[in-house]
């Protein structure tokens, strides 16, 4: 009786795994588990805090958090005012500087979508997005 | 045996009971595709939902996805039979491009306590510029650089005005290899020093209310220095470095022409 259950829960189980296998390789690039980020843009907070004045921080987020606190010395740099705001970090750019931008916490879109902007539209190379964003900072601020 | 009988007709007629005392929100559409129009500043979506249960179901929250959407209902508590939206209003700043934001709805409806509105827009620019930044290298050539823009094609623009910060930088705009596009090209007067302008873009349309746009040029300031004497080892070196400088590549400080 025991063995028959078993056996008939994993034939349930096999039987359940063949559709499974299917959509997971149909729909691979569409899967939630599947992070978008690509890890070369992508970089811990020791290894930018070890960049010192050879990078640029760009805050992401909304105006009214950048307000409240932010990484010194960072350019905020969001969607809202993206004309408005670009302009400062254009000018301050050089080349041998490496982009540092972070939004408010690993699962915020900002700081990807602002990071692709400034690679595709203003073709600045060396941007990366702070993994962890803002929170990470914090945790490692107190 | 009458026993049994007699507790399975209580569960059946239990059942038959919870069934008939319920709360559920039937939503019209839980997805909504807009196309705001390049003057918008915001795409408002309306879902729409009736309850089609005998009893009510309250609101318990209401999430957007993002800072830049604000999401709100109508009523706290939907009567059996009423009907209702929740408005999603995104605002679309300086966003561009398909952007996919969901409003997160959480109700006491046992059957479906979250439900996911999304809302989509495809956001299309009066104008899009490629790159946004033209720069030279402190002492290269001072060549002309293109910036590439590209016009909406709803918006019949006949010609670009562009205006520069400073008197560094010239810009003369042409008609470009397809049709809505132009290629603004911008040249600076001496590369010997460090300068930055903005380019302000004007679109000559009847269909713009007044929007302009910018875009940058820029002399980058000399290489820094190493700080580091020079000796005979270094000397060939540096005397390389700076020929470099004097001769990018074709396509240095212009990517993505």
């Amino acid at each position: 009786m025991k063995v028959s259950a078993v056996r008939q829960a994993l034939l349930l189980i096999a039987l359940a795994l063949v559709p499974a296998i299917g959509e997971a390789i149909y729909f691979r690039d569409k899967v939630s588990w599947q992070s978008p980020d690509r890890s070369s843009e992508m970089v811990n907070l020791d290894q930018a805090k070890s960049w010192g004045t050879n990078a640029i921080w760009v805050d992401a987020r909304p105006d009214n958090e950048f307000e409240q606190d932010h990484v010194p010395g960072a350019i905020p740099l969001n969607e809202d005012r993206w004309n408005e705001l670009l302009p400062t970090l254009l000018a301050q750019w050089s080349l041998e500087k490496k982009i540092i931008v972070y939004c408010s916490s690993q699962s915020c879109n900002a700081s990807r979508e602002v990071a692709r902007r400034l690679r595709d539209e203003a073709g600045l190379k060396d941007v990366f997005v702070l993994r962890g964003g803002w929170e990470e900072w914090l945790k490692n601020r107190r | 045996m009458n026993t049994n009988f007699s507790r399975l007709i209580g569960v059946f007629a239990l059942a038959a009971l919870v069934q008939s005392a319920h709360a559920e929100l039937k939503w019209e559409q839980t997805s909504v595709d807009l196309r705001p129009g390049f003057n918008d500043k915001q795409a408002v979506a309306h879902f729409k939902y009736e309850n089609v249960g005998n009893t009510p179901v309250h609101f318990k929250s209401v999430h957007a996805s993002c800072g830049c959407t604000t999401a709100q209902t109508q009523n706290e508590q939907v009567g059996p039979g009423q009907k209702g939206e929740i408005t999603a209003t995104f605002n679309i700043g300086g966003r561009t491009g398909t952007q996919v934001k969901t409003v997160t709805v959480q109700t006491d409806d046992p059957e479906r306590s979250t439900i996911v509105l999304t809302l989509k827009a495809v956001i299309t620019p009066l104008l899009e510029f490629q790159p946004a930044l033209v720069y030279w290298q402190n002492g290269e050539e001072p060549k002309p650089k293109i910036i590439t823009a590209k016009a909406n094609k709803d918006a019949a623009i006949k010609k670009l005005d562009v205006a520069s910060s400073t008197p560094d930088f010239t810009a003369k705009v042409d008609a470009g290899s397809a049709p809505n596009e132009f290629r603004i090209s911008v040249q600076p007067r001496d590369t010997t020093k460090a300068v930055y302008a903005t380019l302000t873009i004007k679109p000559d349309s009847p269909a713009n209310t007044g929007n302009t746009f910018a875009v940058a040029a820029r002399v980058m300031p000399p290489a820094p220095t190493s700080g580091t004497a020079i000796t005979p080892s270094t000397k060939a070196t540096v005397s390389t470095v700076r020929h470099d400088l004097a001769t990018p590549a074709p396509t240095a400080g212009s990517p993505r022409q």
